[in-house]
């Protein structure tokens, strides 16, 4: 059984390379679900069943931040977990992710093993 | 080290974990950046305790020999996945200029990428800057990484 995902970035061309990084680090998925923007992604969960989030921080219509509050209220969503793919590394952003209910954070750039590093534990 | 220093570090990291292509100083940094003929502009903006706008200057050709090394796939023409590319190039190094000039990732935001692109043009700030115009050489070409910050 693999794993279902969910990308969620305002760039097709981050949700194609974490794709590919996916793959590259040998993570097996049954589905890529993407989303362009936070509403988006939720209007996903809702419909979709889906066993991890990787999502960027910096979005138009709702952000990343926003995203992880508004899926917090969401009681048939707030347990997957979420990983933030952002260049927004400071910590009082990533603080604030974390204290929303991310669970880990990817730095761009980034590679197939960092991905794996992070990810791996976290997946069947 | 310096934020030229920096952002050339940041750029050679991000082409050769992302983009897949190997790039390299080419030459001291500019003063200008002078007219750009056929070219895409990638940027992003910075507000907050330090405001300007980081961009990336790549030739057509250029551009389209990078969009299909970052994708993994032929692109002969500029279109919406070199446009997104491109922005996405600026967002990182926005996103790595913005962690060289803060620590907690609150006193400055990024705006969203956006890209420009015209047979000929030039890119010049309306106010009074400090100017980082760094040049990169690729197998097919030359691009520029330009950092302004208003003073």
């Amino acid at each position: 059984m693999g794993n279902n995902v969910l990308l969620v970035d305002d760039s097709s061309t981050m949700r194609k390379i974490v794709g590919r990084s996916l793959r590259q680090a040998g993570i097996e998925f049954d589905n890529i679900f993407e989303a362009a923007d936070g509403l988006q992604a939720l209007e996903v969960l809702e419909k979709e069943s889906v066993d991890i989030v990787l999502s960027d921080i910096n979005m138009p219509n709702m952000d990343g931040i926003a995203f992880l509050r508004e899926k917090a209220n969401r009681a048939n969503m707030k347990n997957i977990p979420v990983f933030m793919i952002s260049t927004e590394t400071g910590e009082d952003i990533i603080g604030e992710a974390k204290s929303l209910g991310a669970v880990g954070a990817i730095k761009k750039p980034f590679t197939p093993d960092m991905v794996n590093e992070v990810l791996g534990p976290f997946l069947k | 080290m310096d934020i030229s220093e920096k952002i050339i570090e940041s750029t050679i990291e991000i082409f050769t974990t992302m983009v897949m292509m190997d790039v390299s100083v080419d030459g001291p940094p500019l003063t200008a950046s002078g007219t750009l003929c056929d070219t895409i502009t990638g940027m992003i903006g910075l507000a907050g305790t330090h405001k300007g706008v980081l961009a990336i200057h790549i030739p057509n050709h250029v551009a389209i020999a990078i969009t299909s090394s970052f994708l993994g796939m032929d692109v002969d023409e500029i279109n919406d996945d070199v446009r997104d590319a491109v922005g996405e190039l600026a967002n990182m190094l926005g996103g790595n200029v913005k962690t060289i000039l803060t620590q907690n990732g609150r006193d400055i935001n990024l705006s969203l990428p956006s890209t420009i692109a015209g047979h000929e043009y030039g890119f010049k700030a309306t106010t009074d800057v400090d100017l980082v115009i760094l040049p990169f050489k690729t197998e097919q070409g030359r691009f520029l990484v330009e950092l302004q910050l208003e003073k």
